[in-house]
């Protein structure tokens, strides 16, 4: 589409125009959607976060300046929340990753191409139930008298303990990690596959023949090589953790203790549905909006420094 | 393109066992091991739907059920208070998931061929636009979401669990790419041969998105399948809601069976499972993606 003659020169123009409208027109729908129900929403919890604002109050929202903020960072119960965030984030995706791409390595090694399909297969399947099905599995396998305890102490040969998974403060917590990782570790372990299918196989050709054994070739090639992919990952992974909600939630109306697993997103669905202290909850949105956009900057900044090119 | 990476591998796999031989060995175990972990628990759901509440909790647990009891699912699918509001519950869950599947898939696909396939003015800031909704979590704009919902008077309806979920920003991100590599001469001809310009994208450019549409399609299908903190918010009534809260108001009533909550968690599982089965290279493919707007 490029007239090299000045005849056509004006037709050109105008076809343009044309083709303009054509593409604003077809942009249109999804610019409205996004305004009303991101972009907007965002806004609006940003402006309710200053009020003290009820759902069923009869009183006008009252303007509070930072009021929600100050209230909250001297809450221990919001503290409580952000540490259990940050105990179940770093506790669930920095293991995660690790497996996933010690798992996807494996499976590079697996000759037979269906054998590594079926593989693939098993360990994608949890991440097709949702996720209150597998709090509920779960909750089942970590009844006291049930297969969690049996498989623990089968292995540690310790017959007849119970490890308390749903009653004990620490134990819940890393119940839940437990249940996060079974239904991601198939996902995440497909991300890296995906992401050692792109380095070419000339690489550790060459590298064998200048006499590299293969734990050398995985710590000079196929590490550095990979590096994006894991930053991409463990920042993906760290973003879908500080989000979760279902797991504890089903876990909490199942009857375990509140506390140790209340994270933010459930402290902001109690504060804000159960409790109706909208702008209160508000300003906890905020909070995990912020610090996931600065997960997200680290991982632009990171992403866009360590492209590779073969 | 799949043959290519195998060879790339299975070229390295003699050097490696030949190196170390016991390498094998735990790769092996370690695989297989992987394999009990991810498997077991779904097995799991699976026999004890068939078993009384008195079976599954019996130590040591006895993988094959002795009876085959049914009653679990008859239980599941009528609830504790007999309202067989199950089926209500799973058709919702499905008409739900499979509307948000299709508006997402149609106009993913109508906005990313704009971005990528007409030059207009602030063009790249309507995609950085978009591509910026990716970065607020759902769970920071639930509540204010639920008020323009009630606003617009939707909330308990099929539009309110709808409607927030008609696009998603990814979605429009996947189109864009794929698009962008479109060969622009079939536009082109297609103009030259008098096709208007909204029969270009029906006819010429959605057909030949199929991969990408599938795999957009069941990534959105899976979402809302999931989704529990929107429903949760907004499906009041019984008949509103969807099969996760379902499942987790089951489980937290006492007087639930064991038996029935696992045979209630595999029916809600099935569809899944059924996609899975048949379409189980989009699940895998479409898994090296971002997913957005999840509850």
């Amino acid at each position: 589409m490029k007239p090299n003659s000045l005849t056509h020169k004006r037709k050109y123009i105008g076809i343009e125009r044309i083709q303009a409208r054509w593409g604003i027109a077809f942009v249109i729908p999804a610019i409205l959607f996004f305004s009303l129900f991101s972009f907007y929403p965002i806004l609006n919890a940003l402006y309710t976060s200053l009020f003290d604002k009820r759902v069923l109050s009869l009183l006008p929202p009252t303007f509070m300046g930072l009021g929600n903020y100050i209230y909250l960072f001297k809450s221990a119960d919001f503290w409580n929340s952000v540490r259990a965030t940050f105990v179940f984030t770093f506790g669930t995706f920095m293991p995660m990753v690790v497996v996933s791409l010690a798992f996807a390595v494996f499976l590079s090694l697996v000759k037979n191409k269906k054998v590594r399909g079926m593989f693939q297969i098993a360990y994608y399947t949890p991440a097709v139930i949702s996720s209150v099905v597998a709090a509920a599995i779960w909750l089942l396998i970590f009844d006291p008298r049930g297969l969690g305890n049996q498989w623990v102490n089968f292995i540690l040969n310790t017959p007849g303990v119970d490890n308390k998974w749903l009653a004990d403060a620490t134990m819940v917590q890393l119940s839940t990690m437990i249940v996060y990782f079974w239904k991601y570790i198939g996902y995440f372990i497909i991300l890296f596959v995906t992401g050692l299918s792109t380095i070419p196989s000339s690489i550790y050709e060459a590298a064998t023949i200048d006499g590299a054994n293969p734990w050398q070739s995985f710590w000079r090639i196929t590490m550095p090589l990979l590096k994006p992919t894991v930053v991409l990952v463990s920042i993906m992974a760290m973003l879908q953790c500080l989000k979760t909600f279902g797991t504890q939630y089903l876990f909490v109306q199942g009857g375990a203790p509140r506390a140790p697993i209340n994270v933010i997103t459930l402290n902001i669905y109690t504060t804000g549905i159960r409790n109706q202290r909208i702008g209160r909850a508000s300003a906890m949105s905020i909070i995990l909006f912020i610090i996931m956009l600065i997960f997200t900057w680290v991982q632009f900044r990171t992403s866009k420094s360590e492209e590779v090119e073969y | 393109m799949d043959e290519l990476r195998t060879s790339r591998f299975s070229s390295r796999v003699p050097q490696v066992l030949k190196n170390i031989p016991w390498a094998r060995v735990i790769i092996w175990t370690a695989l297989i091991g992987m394999v009990v972990f991810t498997v077991m628990p779904l097995l799991f759901m699976l026999t004890a739907s068939f078993m009384t509440s008195r079976q599954i909790v019996r130590m040591p647990f006895n993988w094959i059920p002795e009876t085959f009891f049914v009653t679990n699912f008859l239980q599941a699918l009528r609830g504790n208070d007999g309202s067989w509001i199950f089926t209500r519950n799973i058709l919702n869950s499905l008409f739900v998931a499979t509307t948000v599947a299709i508006t997402t898939v149609l106009i993913a696909s109508i906005t990313g061929y704009g971005i990528a396939k007409f030059k207009f003015k602030g063009r790249n800031f309507v995609f950085m636009l978009i591509m910026a909704t990716m970065m607020i979590p759902f769970e920071a704009i639930m509540i204010p979401l639920y008020m323009v919902t009630t606003s617009f008077k939707m909330q308990d309806s099929y539009m309110g669990l709808i409607v927030p979920f008609l696009v998603s920003a990814f979605g429009v991100f996947q189109m864009r790419q794929y698009l962008t590599t479109f060969p622009t001469e079939f536009l082109d001809a297609s103009r030259v041969d008098g096709l208007g310009e909204f029969q270009i994208f029906w006819q010429i450019v959605f057909p030949n998105c199929a991969p990408v549409i599938a795999t957009l399609g069941i990534l959105s299908f899976r979402g809302q399948w999931d989704n529990l903190l929107w429903p949760l918010l907004v499906a009041q009534s019984e008949k509103m809601k969807t099969i996760p809260l379902y499942i987790s108001k089951f489980a937290e009533e006492k007087l639930t069976d064991e038996g029935a909550m696992m045979a209630a968690a595999l029916i809600a599982s099935i569809p899944m499972f059924i996609m899975f089965g048949a379409l189980s290279k989009y699940f895998i493919g479409g898994s090296a993606v971002y997913e957005s707007r999840k509850g």
